[in-house]
């Protein structure tokens, strides 16, 4: 017995992951030269690593993509990959989608598809994609170490070196996390960069994680997702950025945050050196902020209002501006950006007291959803920074008072805080839709798609002010659900939600001061005007930023 | 508190407004010395298009543009001034008639000016034929007006540009002042892509409409005489200028303009981009000139740029 027992022992590996690992590599050294393969041969590298039924991270992220290495995997042959596993944060080019209806992936597991939102839907509806489940990025890169590790993860960097040394450059994005969870439990590392170098400007990712570089010929798609126009801000955004500013802002004394990529939060910033200035808010607010470097908020950088920004990725044509703003950016021995979305989300998480951004439908009870019955963009982030953090320990002003505000009664060394999620925007919005519903169009899509939860961007419940043109609502100060409620209608203006507030009840939160009016906050609003922003075109912000800040054509006017 | 537009002094409210960020109405009342225009048929009169309803669109009582007489600088002057924020300014068969009329108006006193605000991506389609019609009296009362001596000034700044019929009224008046938000040209971006594909012309590529298209490119073709900053200030001193500048017109200037557009097309008739134009007309880093401040860019334009007097 015993002695049996000790023979079955010394038979058992531990180390199948990492023979099959080393198969692979192997199999995939026949084509390369060092480390190095070439563009052409870049479908039978991934023939001859990935097996039937793999976790595969095609690198997919927010911004940018590792576009030649998404078709190469559109291209393998059938018989040898098949039924694929997807698991990567950014669902973005049309290639990330035909791999399922040509059948070489199955199944997917995502966080963000914003360009590809309709024809995700218009798949999952069709059954051509078995959902695991949408994510927000923290999530997914948890899920990357638990159970949804890669075997293997495809890569986008600038530059690699002989070794296999990768630079990045500033969209770091979610490489670290991809490269992490797979290089060390036993996956293959591959990398399309753009240029082999004898030296890397800095080193992203060490080499001995890195298996397969692929150079490309053209350099890897990226978007610039965070520019905002300031011609196209309107008279009403400019309103509920004052409303913000004034009734937010300013009271609990926000310096730490994160701003959403609505042309509201974009009014924000761009009225921070006027507005703000002129109510002596400089350094009393947004100092600090986790955010990706948007142009519109140049005026205020240049202003001397923002100490601190660390981004989740980084924004066309702002590299030599971020690069000459060090004090205020992350930046490597390189000088240029350090971007990391892992470190930012559990920034945006952990470390900010307010996040402020807009969306399109918000219900009765506060909930808000992006998501239409016709398309699925995904959470990104959102639900990371717009989420109370429940194990957040440490205090800070604007987190004591609203935790005082919402729980008066209890002794305030028991209370917890409370994170500011304000959701902004005007009570009609693109086309005239109306931003206030009964019914979420999230929950009728749960329905037809038999999904166990509604994709909900933000729950009501973490929700502690609407802020539109009609006012601002602060739902910390409600006491019931009923309240909630009518302070939601309260702000909702001509919507049908809107017109079935109760006037009385509504008129008694303005009285406590629930709903604040413009008036109520001492804002005229024939005082928005266009001349308030700091800068009204993108060559202003060319102009504030003393000709660093280089704006890709499509956002040119001269 | 904040200081308000509403209270700033009218001196610096000028020098401080955007033309192209302005309304119709404000432009007319910048651009002129203040309080002296008068508006001929004004929203209150509510001359409304007769076809926008069929299609359930939303109309304007002013049918989208300004007109009216004032004064400029102490002299009498007509004024026209599209709302480009209303169907793109576009031309319909109310707002042509108004322009037809201060033409003609100004054709019968002789003596008094007309300044053309254009902000329009062209002819209105659902109005097709009329505003087509629209189009043609304009350009005839134009053409007759000069012929009777007044001097027609375009002033092109707005958001929409200056496009489609609009931009053959443009090549009609006497002399024309731009800025770097004004665009110039018969198609519009869209529609040359549309037409002829993105490889001939890609409308995204702003970068590409605003140099084939832009204010700076016509004032250096000598398209338009007058480069401007983006100021209503500005503006009002450009129109100033211009007619101070503007001389007689006949069949001398007629052919003038055609030796000149003539010698324009065998000039640059094989260059491929407006900077292979620049740089044949020997400016130095040309790819620069998108940079360029207005006021760097009013330096190169009078040492390079041509405009012909004799022209037009």
């Amino acid at each position: 017995m015993l002695m049996s027992t000790n023979a079955e022992k010394s038979t058992t590996t531990w180390q199948h992951h990492r023979e099959a690992r080393d198969s692979r590599l192997e199999a995939g050294a026949r084509l390369a030269r060092g480390k190095t393969v070439e563009a052409r041969d870049a479908t039978r590298l991934l023939e001859a690593v990935i097996r039937p039924g793999d976790r595969v991270c095609l690198e997919g992220d927010n911004q940018k993509q590792a576009d030649l290495l998404s078709r190469a995997l559109l291209a393998v042959d059938l018989s040898k990959v098949n039924d694929l596993h997807m698991v990567q944060s950014g669902v973005v080019l049309p290639e990330h989608l035909d791999l399922f209806d040509r059948g070489v992936a199955r199944k997917l597991d995502y966080a963000y598809s914003g360009p590809q939102s309709a024809r995700i839907a218009h798949m999952l509806f069709g059954g051509k994609i078995e959902l695991g489940a949408v994510h927000t990025y923290l999530e997914l890169f948890a899920r990357y170490f638990i159970d949804l590790t890669p075997h293997v993860a495809l890569i986008a960097a600038v530059s690699a070196d002989r070794e296999g040394n990768l630079y990045t450059g500033p969209n770091t994005e979610d490489t670290p996390t991809v490269v992490e969870a797979t290089a060390f439990k036993d996956g293959v590392l591959i990398a399309q960069v753009n240029e082999i170098v004898d030296q890397v400007p800095r080193v992203d990712i060490p080499a001995d994680r890195v298996h397969f570089v692929v150079k490309a010929d053209k350099p890897f798609f990226v978007e610039p997702l965070f520019t905002r126009d300031p011609a196209a801000i309107t008279e009403g955004q400019i309103l509920t950025a004052m409303l913000a500013i004034k009734g937010i802002y300013a009271p609990y004394g926000v310096r730490r945050l994160n701003h959403g990529i609505g042309f509201s939060t974009a009014a924000i910033e761009l009225l921070l050196p006027t507005f703000g200035d002129r109510l002596g808010l400089k350094g009393r607010i947004a100092t600090h902020f986790a955010l990706n470097p948007h142009p519109a908020l140049i005026p205020a950088i240049e202003s001397g209002w923002v100490q601190q920004i660390h981004s989740f990725g980084s924004e066309v044509g702002m590299e030599e501006y971020i690069r000459a703003r060090s004090d205020v950016y992350f930046t490597g021995p390189d000088g240029s950006l350090r971007s990391n979305r892992a470190f930012c989300q559990t920034a945006g998480l952990y470390a900010c007291d307010m996040f402020i951004g807009s969306t399109l439908q918000i219900d009765l009870q506060g909930n808000s959803s992006t998501v239409t019955t016709s398309r699925i963009a995904g959470f990104g982030g959102a639900p990371n920074m717009g989420a109370d953090a429940r194990g957040r320990r440490h205090p800070s002003e604007p987190w004591l008072k609203a935790g005082g505000e919402a729980d008066p009664d209890s002794p305030a060394l028991l209370r917890r805080g409370r994170k500011l999620v304000v959701q902004i925007g005007e009570t009609f919005g693109d086309r005239n839709v109306p931003l206030f519903v009964e019914k979420l169009d999230a929950i009728e899509l749960a329905e037809k798609l038999n999904l166990e939860l509604a994709p909900i961007m933000i729950y009501g419940d973490d929700v502690t002010h609407i802020v539109t043109e009609e006012g601002v609502a602060n739902l910390l100060l409600c006491r019931n659900a009923g309240e909630r409620e009518q302070a939601i209608r309260g702000v909702a203006g001509y919507t049908e939600v809107g017109r079935g507030r109760d006037r009385n009840m509504v008129e008694r939160l303005r009285q406590r001061g629930v709903i604040r009016r413009p008036e109520d906050l001492g804002i005229n609003p024939l005082d928005a005007d266009r001349s308030m922003l700091a800068a009204r075109s993108i060559k202003d912000l060319v102009r504030w930023s003393g000709g660093l800040y280089a704006p890709p054509s499509k956002f040119r006017n001269w | 508190m904040t200081a308000l537009l509403r209270h700033v002094a009218p001196a610096e409210r000028i020098s401080s407004t955007s033309f192209s960020e302005a309304s119709a109405r404000t432009r007319v009342e910048l651009l002129l010395d203040p309080g002296s225009f008068v508006e001929f048929i004004g929203p209150e009169k509510r001359e409304i298009s007769p076809h926008l309803r069929i299609f359930d669109l939303p109309e304007q009582f002013d049918d989208g543009i300004v007109v009216g007489h004032g004064r400029l600088d102490g002299s009498p002057v007509f004024i026209a001034a599209q709302e480009g924020r209303f169907m793109g300014g576009a031309f319909g068969e109310v707002h042509g008639a108004k322009l037809t009329g201060l033409l003609r108006a100004a054709r019968q006193i002789r003596s008094t000016p007309v300044l053309v605000l254009f902000d329009t991506g062209g002819v209105r389609l659902q109005e097709a034929n009329a505003g087509e019609l629209a189009i043609a009296e304009i350009m005839r009362a134009l053409m007759e007006a000069r012929t009777a001596g007044v001097k027609v000034i375009g002033l092109i700044g707005g958001r929409s540009g200056c496009y489609g019929g609009g931009g053959l009224i443009a090549g009609c008046c006497s002399a024309l002042a731009v800025s770097e938000p004004g665009r110039i040209a018969v198609s519009g971006p869209e529609v040359i892509e549309t037409n002829r594909g993105v490889e001939e012309f890609d409308s995204r590529d702003r970068a590409l409409v605003w140099r084939t298209m832009g204010g700076k490119h016509r004032r250096l073709l000598g398209a338009a005489d007058v480069f401007t900053d983006d100021t209503m200030q500005d503006f009002r001193e450009a129109a100033l200028d211009l007619l101070g500048l503007v001389g007689t017109f006949g069949l001398d200037k007629l052919k003038a303009e055609q030796m000149r557009l003539g010698d324009r097309l065998r000039r640059f008739g094989a260059c491929e981009d407006a900077v292979d134009i620049w740089t044949a007309d020997g400016i130095a880093h040309a790819e620069t000139v998108p940079e360029l401040s207005a006021d760097q860019f009013i330096a190169l334009a009078n040492r390079i740029g041509r405009t012909s007097r004799d022209a037009r």
